[in-house]
This record gives C-alpha cells, sequence and structure tokens, in this order.
C-alpha cells in the first residue's frame, strides 16, 4: 500500500505479506521525503535553522522549532525570560489541539465518518487563527527565538484564547457522540491493533500509542521542561492498548490542553519575553526533549565555538514509531491497515527529515 | 504514593513505579555501572537533575546495555545518534528509564578507519532503525544487525552524506 495510497497521509510505502486476508507479515519503507535536514542544519546559523526546524512537521511545526530553541538554550546555558515560557506553552499546546484535530479529520475520513472530517477541520482553524493572531502565519511559524520568543502577544490574546477553549470543549463532547454513536468508527477501532505494553516499551514507540498501551509516561509531567510543573493536568493514558485507546488517548489530551492553555494565558507574568542569545555557540553539546503530539520528540546538539552546528541530531517519533508496525499489524486483516496505521498519526516531514 | 492519572480508567490497571527520583538516583545508577564495569566506563558526570552521561569501552557496550536494561530497568532507547570528529566517530545513545525518568547519555567512541560497533537492537527492539539510519547516512557498521540496509536513502547510493567529507 503506497506511496500513492490515500490512508498514507505522506509519502510512504508499506509492504504486507497476506495469506488470503489475514497479515503475516508487513515492513513500512520510508524516504520518500528526505531532504537531508541534519545536513542542511550544518551549514546554517544557529538563528537560520529555526524556520529549517519548522518544517520538519506540517502538522506541529510550533512544537519543533521550540524543541530546537530548547535544546540551543541548553547548549548555550540561557536562562529563559518566564513571560516567555508562558507564551511558549499556550502556543504549543494550541498547537498540540491543531495537530490532533488534523490527525482526527484524517482519521474519521479513512474509517467512513466523513462528517467527522469536515467538523474537525472546521474548529481546527479556530486554533490556527488564534496562533495567526499570534506568529503571523497560519502552519510554519517561525515564531520561537533562541532566548524567548518573537514578539509580545497580540491584544485580547487572552480573551481570545479562553474563548477558543470553552468553545473547543463543547465540541469535544460533541465528537465524543459523533464517533462513539458510529456503529462503524466503533467496530473499526475497537479490539483492533493491540500493542501490548512490554513490546511497546521495548519497540520505542512513545507519545499516545505508548500511554494506549498502559504506560502513563509523559515528558511534561515525568520530566518536565519550560514551565509545566506548575501547571495542573493530568497525563492520559489507558490500559486497552487498541485503536480505540489512541483515539481516547487524543480525545482526552485535547481536553487537559485546553485547561494548560487556561492557566497559561491568565497566570502569563508581566515581564520581558526575549533575551539576546549570543551567536556563536560554545564547545560542548546540549539535548531537549519535549512531549510532541506525536511522541517524544529529541535533539542533540554539538557545538563547536562557530555560529553554526556541527552537527544535530533529529530524533523523530514516528520514525520509530512505525517501526513496530509489523508487531501491530500482523495477525489482522488487510481492512484494518487503515485504522492501526491511521492510528499512529503519520507525519513523514519528520519521520523522514 | 501514584496519585490516580488520566480518566475513565479503572483504578489500578495501569500500574507504575513512582516517578521519583529517588527510588534509584544518579548517584546509585553511575555506582552500579562501575562496580559491573571497573574498567570500561569512564567520565561519569552528573550532567543535571535527572540526566547523566557515561563513557564506555567499545568492547564492553553490549554487555552494559543488557545490564542497563535487565538490571537497572531503563527499557527505552530514546535517541542513537552518530557523530564525527577530526580523529574518531562518537556513538551517543540516549537511553530512558521510564521507571525513575532518568536519562543516560552513554557515549562509546570508534577509530575512523573501523567505524563498527555491536549492535544493540535485540536488547532494545526501537534500536533497529535507529541504527539503520546511523549506517546510512553516517556509514556506522553495526556487528549482528537483523537488517544492515539503507533506509532512507535509495539501496544504490553510494555515499554516506553526513560524514564531514561528503561534497553534495
Amino acid at each position: 500500500m503506497g506511496p500513492q495510497h490515500p490512508m498514507t497521509h505522506g509519502l510512504w510505502n508499506l509492504r504486507i505479506k497476506v495469506d488470503g486476508e489475514t497479515i503475516v507479515d508487513a515492513e513500512p519503507e520510508m524516504g520518500y521525503l528526505h531532504r537531508g535536514i541534519e545536513k542542511l542544519c550544518e551549514n546554517r546559523t544557529y538563528t537560520q535553522i529555526i524556520p529549517l526546524a519548522d518544517r520538519l512537521c506540517y502538522g506541529s511545526s510550533l512544537t519543533w522549532s521550540h524543541l530546537y530553541c530548547l535544546t540551543v538554550e541548553d547548549l548555550m546555558g540561557l536562562e529563559v525570560p518566564e513571560r516567555a515560557e508562558y507564551i511558549r506553552v499556550a502556543a504549543i499546546e494550541m498547537q498540540r489541539i491543531a495537530s490532533h484535530l488534523m490527525w482526527l479529520a484524517a482519521y474519521a475520513a479513512d474509517l467512513g465518518t466523513l462528517a467527522g472530517f469536515i467538523y474537525t477541520m472546521r474548529d481546527r482553524e479556530v486554533f490556527i487563527d488564534l496562533l495567526q493572531a499570534l506568529s503571523g502565519s497560519r502552519l510554519t511559524y517561525n515564531f520561537p527565538r533562541i532566548g524567548g520568543v518573537a514578539h509580545d502577544v497580540p491584544p485580547n490574546f487572552e480573551r481570545d484564547s479562553l474563548r477558543a477553549c470553552t468553545y473547543m470543549e463543547k465540541k469535544l463532547d460533541e465528537y465524543d457522540q459523533l464517533f462513539e454513536g458510529s456503529k462503524v468508527f466503533m467496530m473499526r477501532n475497537e479490539g483492533v491493533g493491540i500493542l501490548k505494553k512490554e513490546l511497546a516499551m521495548n519497540l520505542g514507540v512513545t507519545g499516545p500509542p505508548l500511554r494506549a498501551s498502559g504506560v502513563n509516561y509523559d515528558l511534561r509531567k515525568d520530566q518536565p521542561y519550560s514551565v509545566y510543573p506548575e501547571l495542573d493536568f493530568q497525563a492520559i493514558s489507558m490500559p486497552d492498548a487498541d485503536c480505540y485507546a489512541r483515539y481516547k488517548v487524543r480525545m482526552d489530551e485535547m481536553r487537559e490542553s485546553c485547561k494548560i492553555i487556561r492557566q497559561a494565558v491568565q497566570k502569563m507574568p508581566k515581564g520581558k519575553w526575549r533575551i539576546v542569545a549570543p551567536r556563536n555557540g560554545p564547545v560542548g553539546t546540549g539535548i531537549g526533549r519535549v512531549e510532541d503530539p506525536r511522541g517524544e520528540g529529541m535533539m542533540y546538539v554539538v557545538g563547536n565555538g562557530t555560529p553554526k552546528p556541527y552537527r544535530l541530531k533529529i530524533r523523530s517519533p514516528i520514525f520509530v514509531t512505525v517501526s513496530a508496525a509489523k508487531q501491530m499489524l500482523v495477525g489482522y486483516k488487510v481492512a484494518d491497515v487503515v485504522a492501526i496505521m491511521g492510528g499512529l498519526d503519520m507525519c513523514i516531514g519528520e519521520a523522514d527529515r | 504514593m501514584m496519585e490516580q492519572r488520566g480518566s475513565g480508567t479503572p483504578a489500578g490497571a495501569i500500574e507504575k513505579a513512582p516517578s521519583k527520583v529517588g527510588e534509584m538516583s544518579e548517584e546509585r545508577v553511575i555506582r552500579a555501572l562501575l562496580d559491573a564495569f571497573p574498567t570500561a566506563v569512564t567520565d561519569y558526570k552528573k550532567l543535571k537533575a535527572g540526566v547523566l552521561r557515561a563513557r564506555i569501552e567499545r568492547r564492553e557496550l553490549y554487555r552494559c546495555c543488557q545490564f542497563l536494561r535487565e538490571r537497572l530497568g531503563f527499557e527505552h532507547v530514546s535517541m542513537i545518534s552518530a557523530v564525527e570528529y577530526d580523529d574518531r566517530f562518537e556513538i551517543v545513545y540516549h537511553i530512558t528509564c521510564y521507571g525513575s525518568c532518568l536519562l543516560l547519555e552513554l557515549i562509546t567512541q570508534t577509530p575512523k578507519d573501523d567505524p563498527s560497533v555491536d549492535s544493540v537492537s535485540s536488547v532494545w527492539g526501537g534500536a533497529n532503525w535507529q541504527e539503520r539510519e546511523s549506517f546510512d547516512l553516517m556509514g556506522i557498521k553495526f556487528n549482528n544487525h537483523p537488517k544492515l540496509e539503507r533506509i532512507l536513502l535509495p539501496s544504490d547510493y553510494l555515499y554516506h552524506p553526513l560524514r564531514k567529507d561528503f561534497k553534495g
């Protein structure tokens, strides 16, 4: 299946071996969108890489430029002003909702609930508009900076964010009725694509698929960065380990994200939102880890005292998660492939880099 | 104690070691590593809370990783990165422990003329594709890897583009 199959949502290929209708072997093939971003970064200055990091994932570009800035701040040993941290947290949670809604739209369309596609894409606009007011663009924001964010929040941002959260929470209840009331959607989800807890941990699966397998590990809680320790929210996990659990984890995460946005915009202190970062990175290494909407995003940077990084390694959550595809697919029917692979929220931009 | 997290899940369905670092602190991990591999582990250091770094000799890497997973509970290899320096290759393993939320940065180095280490993909399945990626882009050979083939670039490609002597 692929690279042109409509369920792939990006360019990748899945080779499956079948015995009748049952899958006996599967292997994903990646690399169609490889742009060599790690190599490109070695020829750019530290600030020039921020827009490049945005291009890693079209679904949640802000988390990637945020992660990049976090990594370089770790390398340079910078303290970011508190206001900037709150602006970042509010923005990346909006991005998380927008990303999950885009996943839900694609997933709903795949599983034959086309109304779900229209609804979720409509409501995603609410958060895209907020991010546009904040940063000026709709998909690739170029908003975080090394040492803060590009600019302060626009007027009425708090009011608009609170309104958007209230709207979203109402809509999420509506989605629950829409999807869980749909027999087709539930039949294609429940008990499909089971990935046992031990296997999920060993195969390096992270993010919502891991939490849906019963491992309650969320980097925002368990290795907190930014101002997450000061905010009150829950890490969501489910024990069922099937596609329905992955759907449910993401839905509940959106509710938690609304809670975080609400607290972040209200608690935001006054003050500076950016400090000046040095042009040259020191000799040494830095790491950054964030909870991307798709899993554990991580970067490792090696500096050598010049304005350009010596090496930047990017860990893509989906690249590792999709390597577990075989274990999820074997034993199920061909028709389940769409639900199982769709439930992982594939983003080829970051997987192929 | 573990607080009840998550919604709609029956109590006790999700067990998880309490995420307090006190269970197994950075110092205890380093001491356990030093006891098991007194000569191979060098240059150990606590970088910040929850993150530590150690260097390991190449020949002990596989046994060390097995020890980390089976004895110390490091269940997840987050990232494998290969870095080329003027005189050596460094392969950096970032290994996570879900129970105590520690991150271990394990560095091993290989000479320029023999860039090969033992594969750890039989210890952590998640290492499989990451090792293939390092092989593809940096040309590191992983011994005993189940399928060491190119993954991002076409299979007939001749170069390893992340090396510093590669000119595009």
